[in-house]
């Protein structure tokens, strides 16, 4: 029984191949020339988390007190001798102070009165506090809140000018600002 | 210049020895009298030993320096001493001193005792021949300076004075960069740091023990007012409210009073602080400036400054220490400031504007006559009185920068006490 499969397979197996030998295949005619056809490039790109654009107050906040203050958003103002009531000249200055103040809601300002060289410690220490007040009552007067501005007085111990005239003492007699919470 | 002098050791009263009896001799001569002569021969060096000559050297060369200061007390003329036999401490030759013009003498021995300087000081009167005060002190090499001023002291305690030699000026100095608390000698020696702490220091004031330094220190953002106890470290603060500063110890120490925004922002006032109990009085209520404030030698009134009468005009006024009675003391003038009125009652010294000079003046009480102390067409400022109200010590800016120096009562004997750095806001008493 075995064997007469073996017989048979045998038989197919050399029938097919005579019938193979025998069949002369066609040439095969040369494949139709591809057109490449090229994929479509597809741009692989992480996606981009679209940044919100900042506030001015967020850029604010971002910053050190350091880089506030070397910015100096707060410009200073002058006084007479011997005077602490605020000129005329102070007050477009200080307006545009409060705008600021306005601006960044959150920021708290030290007020620094300092003095010229002429005139006793003692006094000058009086006297740029007086001017460090004045300051303040102005900024007050424009709905600062009062809790946003502390003051403090120098007198003559710290003059930007180290000058002997009245260019440099004009220079040293004011009100100058410091950012010192945002 | 030198470390801070230690007195190492002890002091002996020779007295208690029972080698001389202590007499009860005061010298009293008012202001205008004739000077005392006093006759201070080179020290006599016992053993050979060169550190106790070089201390010999030293000490008496201070102490003639601090005699010479007193100007109650007038030395020899140095060739006077070849005059007469030479000194025998063990045998004192009152005729031969006598007849030199002597009418104190001061003799010294010094010696070295395993390692250290001993010195032996004694005050003889010679015209009634008789030993007045003895003292012996040791010291290590770094104190010789405080020896002769000790024993410069035992002088002017003679005499009815208090002593001033060991006392100490304290000031504000730039010197290290940055504006730091200082003191030094009555001479400008030994300059000594106390305060580190790289913030601006202001505005020193000693209590009367001069162990404690009042001072104004920018901390944060307010000016507040410590209290510095400089030999034990420790620091406590009075006020840290406003812009306080000012600070004035009361004769008897028990009081600090100083100027302060606390209650008034922009407004300076004065307050009294018991400092046994911690609790501030605020003294003076006025819209106007209130500073400087200074206390009478009793601790009954205090001197202090107020523009009551005109913004930028600052007055001199007096009022008792509760606030009370307040009169003005300045007239004259229309920038008076910054009063110290001198431990001996009389005095007030102040600092007077003229055409943009700064100048500091002595009010006599009894008088109410003004002399002008200083005359230089600079900015003169600060008085202190020294503990004798014989002296005054200030800041000018007399030669360019801002120094610290010292000025008898009439305006004689300017000295400049300071170099390195600016220097000012001097405080010898308050």
């Amino acid at each position: 029984m075995k064997k007469a499969v073996i017989y048979a397979l045998a038989a197919i197996l050399v029938l097919s191949f005579a019938v193979a030998c025998k069949k002369k295949p066609a040439p095969v005619p040369p494949p139709p020339p591809q057109t490449q056809e090229q994929p479509p490039v597809e741009k692989v790109e992480p996606p981009v988390v679209q940044e919100p654009q900042l506030t001015e107050e967020e850029i604010f906040l971002q910053k050190s007190l350091e880089q506030i203050n070397s910015e100096k958003p707060l410009e200073t103002i002058y006084f007479d001798y011997d005077r602490a009531a605020i000129r005329t000249d102070a007050l477009a200055t200080l307006d545009a102070n409060a705008s600021w103040l306005k601006k960044f809601r959150t920021a708290k300002v030290l007020i620094e009165g300092h003095c010229d060289e002429r005139g006793t410690e003692e006094y000058n220490l009086a006297l740029g506090e007086k001017r460090a007040k004045a300051t303040q009552d102005y900024l007050l007067s424009l709905g600062i809140a009062p809790d946003r501005i502390k003051i403090i007085s120098y007198g003559k111990s710290q003059p930007i000018d180290p000058g002997h005239n009245e260019m440099a003492w004009q220079k040293n007699r004011r009100a100058q600002f410091l950012v010192i919470e945002k | 210049m030198r470390n801070t002098p230690k007195i190492v050791g002890f002091l002996v009263v020779l007295a208690a020895a029972g080698l001389f009896a202590q007499q009860e001799v005061v010298l009293k001569i008012s202001e205008g009298m004739p000077m005392i002569p006093l006759a201070l021969p080179e020290f006599v060096v016992r053993g050979a030993s060169p550190a106790a000559q070089a201390a010999a050297q030293e000490i008496r060369q201070v102490l003639m320096e601090d005699v010479k200061y007193t100007r109650i007390f007038q030395l020899l003329p140095g060739e006077y001493y070849s005059y007469i036999r030479p000194l025998d401490p063990d045998r004192i030759l009152f005729k031969d001193w006598d007849s030199i013009q002597a009418r104190l003498l001061l003799t010294g021995e010094v010696r070295e005792d395993g390692g250290r300087i001993v010195f032996d000081g004694k005050i003889y009167d010679v015209k009634s021949e008789r030993f007045i005060v003895g003292k012996r002190y040791q010291a290590e090499r770094n104190g010789l300076r405080l020896v002769a001023h000790k024993m410069a002291d035992e002088l002017l305690k003679l005499h009815g004075e208090k002593p001033i030699f060991t006392t100490r000026i304290c000031f504000v100095s730039n010197r290290d960069g940055n504006d730091e608390i200082y003191m030094m000698d009555y001479d400008g020696a030994n300059p000594t740091r106390v305060t580190f702490n790289k913030i601006k220091d202001y505005m020193p004031a000693w209590s009367p023990d001069q162990r404690t330094i009042a001072f104004t220190s920018y901390r944060g953002v307010t000016a507040g007012l410590y209290l510095r106890n400089i030999y034990e470290g420790t620091e406590t603060a009075v006020a840290t409210s406003g812009t306080n500063f000012s600070a004035a110890f009361s004769p008897d120490g028990r009081k600090l009073a100083f100027c302060s925004s606390m209650t008034e922002q922009g407004n300076a006032d004065i307050f009294v602080m018991d400092l046994a109990t911690r609790k501030s009085r605020r003294v003076t209520y006025n819209a106007a400036t209130e500073t400087a404030p200074s206390w009478s030698p009793t601790g009954r009134e205090i001197a202090f400054t107020t523009d009551r009468l005109g913004a930028g005009s600052p007055q001199i006024y007096i009022m008792d220490a509760e606030g009370s009675n307040v009169r003005k003391a300045s007239f004259g003038g229309n920038y008076h400031d910054a009063p110290a009125w001198a431990p001996t009652g009389e005095r007030i010294a102040f600092v007077s504007r003229v055409d943009n000079t700064f100048d500091i003046y002595v009010l006599n009480l009894r008088t109410n006559q003004i002399s002008k102390l200083t005359e230089n067409n600079v900015r003169n400022e600060s008085p202190s009185w020294s503990p004798d109200g014989r002296h005054l010590v200030f800041a000018s800016n007399l030669s360019g920068s801002i120094q610290v120096y010292t000025v008898d009562y009439d305006g004689a004997n300017l000295r400049r006490l300071t170099d390195r750095g600016e220097n000012k806001l001097p405080n010898w008493t308050n």
